[in-house]
């Protein structure tokens, strides 16, 4: 009974009432609570750790390497080559689609979809559209070589060692 | 509604037939018109499908029956999928030793894991035959349209369910597939270096990309999948039924308001006949 009498005393307005104002409001709050979480939750799938492994690895001592000698990383898609006193690190991962690329006589070979790159990882042949990448490598204070895969430098800069 | 029995009426009766009351609300075998219909409305499983379905709707040829054997194949990826899960781990030193010991120590798991390839197989091949049918027949027109944009997403939600659960064999296929798969999604401009990173949780395939995609294979996408088959089943219905042609919709009685389930919710009658 108390509906009616209510319903009586006050009957519903159209347009702006404040029972809308606060419906405006608390859909405000639970749109913006909304896209605060999916923003958060976004973030939550960007890993701040990995688990596999690290960009910037050590490969050992210079004299480990000899002069001429291109040493591939499978695991690091990554090649250390040699050349006199001079050190060199570049990408073996296809710029196509990410495969790893073999060393041959004349430079690089994917066996995914067949592109070539000479000796410098510039793209010869193939649907790679971009050179391989040369990465960073420098002494640690320990005298171990380390290469930074996060660090990209320009195709045939190479770190020179005293020997 | 009025098929609820009331209590007098199942009062003295056998234990059974209350038993049956309690659960079903209609006879076991329905004689009448109004029985088979509210059996159809009555129950859980079966209310999603239309009480009453024009008869053209019946027939083979009008979907070839494609869009129904999509949703089996998906059945059967569900219940072989959940088996499969008893016995497969997703680490990189596992995944693999467990795929071969389900084909050859589990028992029937050769048969299990060979349904759910297949059938996934199947799945993608079936959705887009369904696609094809429902664009040839026209109907995808309106007031079909959202269901047809709710297909490309159940299409595209089907083809992400194979590529996920490519990887989790975690052989030289898969785990290459992946490499390539994930790849392309790094060739989407500005953004793609992120969605490839954020999607395999590292700069590589490994470890964290294997768990990824098991958790979107085996929890997310399903849900989501399953959500959205409910949704899309049930525009069947709110958009009139199957499509019918035009001669046939001329010649259709007009819809008798409360009884016709096939209606569209706010058409009026006059659409009906054009």
């Amino acid at each position: 009974m108390s509906d009616t009498k209510l319903s009586k005393d006050r009957p519903p307005k159209e347009g702006n009432s404040r029972r809308r104002v606060l419906g405006m409001i608390a859909t405000g709050a639970l749109a913006l609570s909304g896209s605060a979480l999916g923003l958060l939750t976004a973030v939550f799938f960007k890993p701040r750790v990995t688990y596999g492994p690290p960009q910037k690895f050590r490969v050992g001592k210079p004299a480990t390497f000899t002069s001429g000698s291109e040493i591939a990383y499978q695991k690091q898609a990554v090649l250390v080559r040699r050349e006199g006193n001079q050190f060199a690190v570049i990408s073996t991962k296809c710029t196509h689609l990410g495969c790893t690329v073999n060393a041959t006589d004349i430079g690089f070979e994917c066996p995914c979809h067949g592109s070539t790159y000479d000796r410098r990882g510039s793209n010869v042949s193939g649907p790679a559209p971009s050179p391989l990448a040369w990465f960073l490598i420098s002494l640690a204070p320990n005298g171990d070589l380390v290469v930074d895969k996060d660090k990209k430098v320009p195709a045939g800069t190479y770190l020179e060692i005293k020997a | 509604m009025q098929s609820v029995p009331h209590a007098d009426e199942t009062r003295g009766k056998s234990i059974l037939h209350r038993i049956w009351y309690s659960i079903f609300r209609s006879p076991p075998l329905p004689v009448s018109e109004l029985d088979r219909a509210q059996s159809v409305a009555n129950n859980f499983f079966l209310h999603i499908h239309s009480a009453k379905v024009h008869e053209r709707a019946l027939r083979f040829k009008t979907t070839l029956g494609l869009g129904l054997m999509t949703f089996f194949t998906f059945i059967i990826l569900v219940v072989t999928g959940i088996l499969l899960m008893f016995y497969y781990v997703p680490t990189p030193e596992k995944a693999y030793d467990r795929m071969l010991d389900l084909r050859s120590a589990v028992f029937f798991g050769t048969f299990l894991r060979n349904m759910h390839r297949w059938s996934a197989h199947a799945m993608v091949l079936l959705a887009l035959l369904h696609m094809m049918r429902v664009f040839l027949t026209g109907s995808h027109k309106s007031p079909r349209e959202f269901n047809w944009v709710l297909g490309v997403f159940l299409l595209l939600l089907t083809l992400f369910m194979s590529f996920t659960g490519y990887l989790l064999p975690w052989d030289q296929l898969a785990y290459w597939a992946i490499v390539v798969g994930t790849a392309i999604a790094g060739y989407a401009p500005v953004v793609g270096d992120q969605v490839r990173f954020i999607l395999l949780g590292d700069s590589q395939v490994g470890s964290e990309a294997l768990l990824r995609f098991y958790v979107l294979h085996v929890a997310v996408l399903p849900t989501v999948l399953t959500l959205l088959i409910g949704w899309h089943f049930w525009r069947i219905r709110k958009d009139g039924g199957l499509a019918r042609p035009r001669e046939d919709l001329a010649l259709a009685p007009a819809p008798a308001g409360t009884g016709s389930d096939n209606a569209p919710e706010d058409a009026p009658p006059e659409k009906e006949e054009r």
